[in-house]
């Protein structure tokens, strides 16, 4: 507000008398209020004829802008590919347009457009199918892993004999409805085709499939990242000894390992700087070997192995026992006794039959050497007569 | 002459005690054979804990058998210098030592040296004796108790495979270590149940006729060493040593020796490449697993089996026969094998195989007995082992590059069929050429010595024969005139 002179001038003065003052100070006030109307008037009226520019559009979002250029009319928003640039900025406008007209019908036979997928081209393509037939009472599944983002395209086929055209085709995910979804019917044979693609970790789940869901005919996709395989039994090893726990993935490459101890609750990561006990390392992406050395009873428990993929994680566990030398030295220490026993009775049995053998032989020994007297004594009675006759012979 | 020894002396008793030695022999058969093929559970574990590939670990197996093998004859000749009992003890306790140390390994190559090669060395003294004693206890029935002692390779296996890795889950392979340490101890036990046996034909006493008696004294005579003075003490160990191996320059033995290295040859790549050949034609490997265990226990059965079988009267004179027979049929199955393409045909493969495979095994022992004699069989079967070293060692990695290079295993089967037929028929043709010299010699003999024509009872005639034999080189000098040896 501009200064006024009047007050200015009042206050020069050695004034009115105070009775008159609070009228004169009301009175000049609404004189420079007067002033001020004359100047000009920048206050906002209602817009609802001017042309607002973009900018104040985003601004003023609650807004209904009607435009003779323009018109899109938009039927329920449920089954059109709206491009997502403009359903975050407008999403709660009308646009009106006389030009171009794009009047949307309930999706089931319009092809999805390429829009989506060309934005996720640098992604990996994955197909899976499960074929169905009308006589199929199990629902069928199918198991997939998957390790990074990926486009997804899920086929169901259906084949029966009668009217394809009447069975109802429904797909979901977990309970939820799904939408943009493709039906095609050849031959005797119903395909539905289902794409998307798979970026974060909440997009993984079981996707089904229905032909007339009354009827439990449905096909199931579950995907999940992949599994990783620890030790079932536990590992047994002895204090002061050193131990290789080792974690590994079949098929995939994880971007990371991580290892924890503790149970499955409540897990503590490992000081892995603590370089003369832990050391982790892994010759290949698939694997990883967790070494700890200079064990203790403290140690021992279950330890536990993150795989970090793209689309989220899988654990799995490694249990540690450790005992001390003296538990298989018992055993140990039991065979050696048993073994010095039976080399004792049956040496000890040898030299007893041996003493029994030499008394009985000292006895036969006489006999024989006796037997053996009485042979020279023959033999030299048999040369006798020999000579004898020689004698005679020579005489 | 009558020799006044102290020492009785007897002939092979087929019974009695020498049942007792049969079981000693057959825990040697585990503790050795055994426990060197549950060596090779524990090489995953090594793996793991040393951070070492498969290659490295493998090199375990190889220097056991190879130590084995390679050791034998110095099994023999410690056996044979101090007692069988004392070298199987003394085996044992190298073995055990080796198994205890090798527990407290903290790199590979403490497992090569403890592991490898001080219990590889302790099974070898162990043995050549334990199945050299075995030989001495039966004559009759000996086919059958060799049956029966080395069916403990094939039962051992069974056995001890489970329990070796229910000891590494439980007490992990250190503790598993320890344990079979003391359980390899038990080999002095069997060490303790050899009791020395003095046989008949040990010794020079007048048994059979008058010519033999005069002939072998003569022999006795040219010998160097006839006196047991200071001087002469380390001369003898060296002629002690030449009389034992005097066996080697037989020509029966010769030849039984290279048939010996080519069926060495041909049999050991089977155990290795039958579960990669199987998968490779598409059987499962839970089946190929299966062919596996098939093999191993038929084996065990051909082992008992024809032991017995050859034992009988009607085949005891023709277990040569039985040998090689045995022998030629696994070469034909190994040269059937890359025919049979599917499981159901693999099977009967397994079984025969299998059988004859224990067959021949049980048989070995038999047939040396049959050329050496009792007296140097311990000697015998070490060198007779030792020879099954080097093939054992080189023909798997040569079936390998041959499968490797060519890019199926037809090769590789086909080379280790021929060789065993090869060297089944060396020892038939052996045996032919043998008969005949026999039986012109024979007619030659009767000829020209008539003395020997008033002799005519068979047992004479049959002495006067294998007199012939065992002098084989020295008949053909005979100057029988008119003889000329073709």
């Amino acid at each position: 507000m501009r200064a006024l002179p009047g007050l200015r001038g009042l206050r020069g003065l050695r004034g009115p008398p105070p009775a008159l003052r609070l009228p004169l100070l009301l009175l000049c006030l609404l004189a420079s209020e007067r002033r001020s109307w004359a100047d000009g008037n920048t206050t906002a009226s209602p817009l609802t004829s001017l042309p607002i520019p973009e900018v104040m559009m985003t601004k003023y979002s609650n807004l209904s802008l009607k435009s003779q250029n323009i018109s899109l009319t938009a039927s329920p928003l449920t089954s059109l590919p709206i491009p997502e640039v403009m359903m975050t900025k407008y999403s709660n406008l009308s646009l009106k347009s006389q030009n171009i007209s794009l009047t949307a019908s309930p999706l089931t036979s319009l092809p999805i457009p390429e829009v989506m997928m060309t934005k996720y081209s640098n992604l990996f393509l994955e197909s899976h199918n499960i074929s169905l037939t009308e006589h199929s009472s199990v629902p069928v599944e199918k198991n997939i892993t998957l390790e990074r983002p990926s486009a997804i395209e899920l086929t169901c086929q259906f084949t029966t004999s009668g009217d394809v055209n009447s069975i109802n085709v429904t797909w979901k995910k977990g309970d939820e409805q799904l939408k943009n979804y493709h039906v095609n019917a050849t031959g005797g044979i119903l395909y539905t085709q289902y794409k998307f693609p798979i970026i974060n970790s909440e997009q993984l789940g079981s996707y089904s499939c229905f032909f007339e869901e009354e009827k439990e005919r449905r096909g199931t996709f579950n995907f999940g990242v992949p599994e990783v395989q620890g030790k079932n039994k536990p590992l047994i090893t002895y204090v002061g000894d050193s131990v290789v726990l080792v974690c590994k993935c079949q098929h995939c490459a994880p971007l990371n390992w991580t290892w924890y101890s503790g149970n499955r609750s409540v897990q503590v990561p490992l000081d892995v700087h603590m370089n003369d006990k832990y050391v982790i390392n892994g010759t290949n992406a698939n694997e990883t070997r967790l070494k700890i050395m200079q064990l203790s009873e403290d140690d021992k428990g279950s330890y536990w192995c993150h795989a970090m993929f793209q689309l989220g994680e899988s654990q799995e566990s490694v249990e540690l026992v450790v005992i001390s030398y003296l538990v298989p030295l018992k055993p140990f220490l039991g065979i050696v006794v048993e073994v010095i026993l039976l080399v004792a009775i049956i040496l000890f049995c040898e030299m007893h039959t041996q003493k029994k053998k030499m008394h009985t032989d000292d006895g036969k020994e006489f006999e024989q050497v006796e037997q053996l007297k009485s042979d020279d004594s023959n033999g030299i009675e048999n040369n006798a007569p020999r000579h004898r006759k020689n004698e005679a012979m020579s005489q | 002459m009558a020799k006044g020894t102290r020492v009785r002396s007897t002939s092979p008793p087929d019974g009695g005690w020498g049942w007792m030695i049969v079981a000693g022999c057959f825990l040697v058969t585990i503790c050795t054979r055994a426990v060197t093929r549950c060596i090779s559970i524990f090489f995953v574990e090594f793996q793991t804990y040393f951070t070492q590939d498969y290659a490295q670990t493998a090199w375990i197996h190889s220097i056991i058998d190879c130590v084995t093998m390679l050791c034998a004859p110095l099994g023999s000749v410690v056996s044979n210098h101090l007692s069988c009992q004392v070298g199987i003890m003394l085996g044992g306790l190298l073995a055990s030592t080796g198994l205890i140390l090798g527990s407290f390994a903290t790199n590979l190559k403490h497992l090569y040296l403890t592991l490898g090669v001080l219990t590889g060395l302790g099974f070898a003294l162990c043995y050549s004796p334990a199945i050299a004693m075995v030989g001495k206890y039966f004559s009759r029935r000996k086919a059958l108790a060799y049956g029966i002692a080395m069916s403990g390779s094939g039962i051992g296996t069974f056995v001890l495979a489970p329990v070796v890795q229910l000891l590494i889950e439980q007490f992990s392979w250190r503790g598993a270590l320890l344990i079979l340490g003391g359980f390899v101890l038990n080999l002095c036990v069997c060490g303790a149940l050899m009791r020395p046996i003095t046989l008949k034909e040990d010794q020079t006493t007048p048994e059979r006729n008058p010519i033999s008696r005069t002939q072998k004294q003569d022999f006795k005579r040219v010998a160097p060493c006839s006196t047991l003075t200071k001087k002469c003490v380390q001369t003898c160990l060296c002629c002690s040593l030449q009389q034992e191996y005097s066996f080697l320059l037989m020509s029966d033995f010769v030849v039984l020796a290279i048939s010996v290295l080519f069926m060495a040859y041909g049999c050991s790549p089977l155990f290795v490449y039958l579960v990669p050949y199987a998968v490779s034609v598409g059987v499962s490997h839970q089946q190929a697993a299966f062919l596996m265990s098939i093999l191993g226990v038929i084996d065990i059965v051909g082992n008992i089996t024809f032991g017995w079988l050859t034992d009988r009267r009607c085949l005891k004179n023709y277990r040569y026969v039985c040998y090689l027979f045995a022998v030629g049929l696994d070469g034909l199955c190994y040269l059937c094998l890359p025919m049979l393409q599917s499981f159901p045909l693999l099977v009967p493969f397994s079984c025969t195989f299998g059988y004859f495979d224990g067959a021949y095994v049980t048989l070995i022992p038999v047939v040396t007995a049959e050329i050496v004699g009792t007296t140097s069989l311990s000697s015998a079967l070490g060198v007779v082992y030792f020879l099954h070293a080097v093939p054992y060692l080189v023909s798997p990695p040569i079936a390998g590059w041959l499968v490797d290079t060519t890019g199926s295993y037809t090769a590789a089967f086909l080379l280790c069929g021929f060789s065993m037929i090869f060297s089944s028929v060396l020892l038939g043709f052996a045996r032919l050429v043998k008969k005949r010299k026999k039986t012109q010699l024979r007619f030659l003999a009767k000829e020209s010595d008539p003395k020997l024509q008033l002799w005519t009872n068979g047992s004479v005639a049959y002495s006067v024969a294998r007199e012939l034999d065992h002098k084989d080189d020295q008949c053909v000098a005979l100057t029988v005139p008119g003889y000329n040896p073709t």
